[in-house]
């Protein structure tokens, strides 16, 4: 398991909690953006776009503790922008750490290596660290060449260092599922405690509208990803939300599961959709028209999502709801291999995609592939 | 729900499940737009592009006073009188509430912030620095000054 016991422990406990207080609805992780500046300027990314002087405004430490502790929830991720950017990012860290909150800092660690020292080693942080796919891959989804390099020396020193380091890879259409296979081999290599992995969403705000995943495409993109999984390879992810990526279990979305808090203030309804914001976590609770959101509402703004924030916590809340979900959770934990023959055919197929630019093809690695899960 | 006006296009005869490729939304050229603030829906229409625009706009109220800053939300209520633009001015950390009531004109006036950013434009602007020999071509991040 790529979690350590003691926070798969804190997270079961605080569910089953929420759910014996009657809890309606109650989120897993809160999403803190500390700013919305960043050091890339990503094509596909939805969460920069703003005048200067709201890149400019950052979150005080103590503006982060109260959103956290308002929310309650075991986990914080900390997007952005770029939080290592953020002059009291130290602060605010050492901050959650102190509160026993498993904190993932995202980052695209352009400056991890350098920042490494602000940061001490806990089992309540973890880096995050944001690739998209092997080297040529990962510098044309972020539009900066060299990046990947500069982030895989970070995760080399990161780890030396002590500290947990996770990677965060978000696919685009035309992402060559063989490649992606070869990519994960080499984070276990590198010494990477898990990996998190998603289809990327269609920020309204972002530049790029044009090379996103439909949700058939990357349940066949998931599947051929996903299936016959080799022994190495651990994952950061709820395994219940690993076999929705792969088309083999439905959910619903649950946007209230990693709500966001911003200079803006909570994000209405969710990380990726912003039609609003709301001064407090129990007015986001109490004024968002939940029925609105989800791929079950009918709202094109949610056709294509099958991301974290919308479906991972509907994952963890599918086995803590009953023992149903704790048998197929525990079946997925421990039969892990997910064996399909035709998985593997789709490996061989040829890429269908009208950006070939994204991702280069290599059907090296699917021979190898086929050979290693034969 | 944002105006129709900003509707993705989705076919709407194909099941969500059913979609190969996830359709983007046409954006605006709104950069520069004094809308015509003569009836109620002409209001609430431009106050929803102004929420849904990626640079600042400046809004002129009843009273003389000219706000420059982003709109990051908006409340709509019954009327206009219950209706507010949520503004960040452009020099000071602190958030407004406008009620569209006291609005007497809004301009598009900053730059949109992602128009002509696209994965297509950087893919043109990579290629041609590759072949003029270039290394560690990237698009940078714009200035904040």
């Amino acid at each position: 398991m790529a979690v350590p016991v003691s926070q798969a422990w804190t997270v079961a406990t605080y569910i089953l909690k929420q759910k014996w207080s009657g809890r309606k609805r109650f989120p897993l992780v809160t999403m803190l953006e500390p700013l919305f500046r960043c050091n890339l300027a990503c094509a596909g990314c939805g969460k920069i776009q703003y005048p200067a002087h709201i890149l400019k405004q950052e979150l005080t430490p103590e503006e982060c503790f109260r959103a956290v502790e308002e929310a309650g929830t075991p986990m914080v991720s900390i997007p952005g922008g770029e939080p290592l950017l953020h002059p009291r990012i130290d602060e605010i860290v050492a901050g959650l750490v102190a509160r026993r909150k498993y904190v993932y800092m995202c980052t695209n660690a352009l400056l991890l290596k350098e920042k490494l020292h602000l940061f001490k080693p806990s089992k309540y942080l973890s880096f995050s660290v944001h690739l998209d796919g092997q080297r040529e891959h990962h510098d044309f989804a972020v539009c900066r060449e060299g990046g990947y390099d500069i982030a895989l020396d970070g995760i080399k020193a990161a780890i030396a260092a002590g500290f947990r380091v996770t990677t965060n890879t978000t696919l685009f259409d035309g992402a060559d599922p063989n490649s992606i296979r070869a990519f994960f081999d080499e984070l276990m290599e590198v010494g990477v405690e898990g990996m998190m992995v998603a289809p990327g969403y269609t920020y309204e705000k972002a530049p790029d509208q044009k090379h996103f995943l439909g949700r058939a495409r990357s349940r066949r993109l998931f599947r051929a990803i996903l299936s016959n999984r080799k022994k190495a390879w651990k994952f950061n992810a709820s395994p219940m939300y690993m076999e929705f990526l792969m088309g083999k279990r439905e959910f619903t979305c649950t946007p209230w599961g990693m709500p966001a808090y911003s200079v803006f203030g909570w994000q209405k309804p969710c990380y990726l959709l912003q039609d609003g914001y709301a001064d407090t976590f129990q007015e986001l609770i109490d004024t968002t028209d939940w029925n609105n959101y989800g791929t079950e509402s009918g709202n094109p703004k949610c056709a294509n999502c099958m991301v974290h924030s919308g479906y991972e916590a509907s994952g963890v809340y599918y086995t803590f709801g009953s023992l149903r979900g704790l048998l197929d959770t525990a079946m997925a934990v421990f039969f892990d291999k997910y064996q399909d023959r035709g998985a593997l055919d789709l490996l061989n197929a040829p890429a269908k995609s009208h950006t070939p630019l994204v991702q280069i093809s290599s059907h090296a690695h699917a021979e190898e592939d086929q050979r290693t899960t034969a | 729900m944002n105006a129709e006006t900003h509707l993705m296009q989705m076919d709407a005869h194909v099941a969500p499940d059913q979609l190969e490729i996830a359709a983007g939304r046409e954006r605006e050229q709104l950069e520069g737009w004094v809308p015509e603030l003569a009836t109620d829906d002409e209001k609430r229409l431009a106050f929803e592009k102004a929420f849904d625009y990626r640079g600042d706009v400046t809004l002129t109220l009843k009273d003389g006073r000219r706000i420059n800053g982003y709109v990051f939300d908006r409340r709509l209520g019954a009327t206009l009188e219950d209706s507010v633009v949520r503004i960040i001015p452009s020099n000071e950390r602190t958030k407004l509430s406008v009620s569209y009531a006291e609005i007497a004109a809004i301009a598009f006036t900053g730059r949109d912030t992602a128009a002509g950013k696209s994965f297509e434009a950087w893919v043109k602007k990579y290629h041609e620095k590759k072949a003029a020999g270039e290394k560690n071509i990237a698009i940078e991040p714009e200035s904040l000054e």
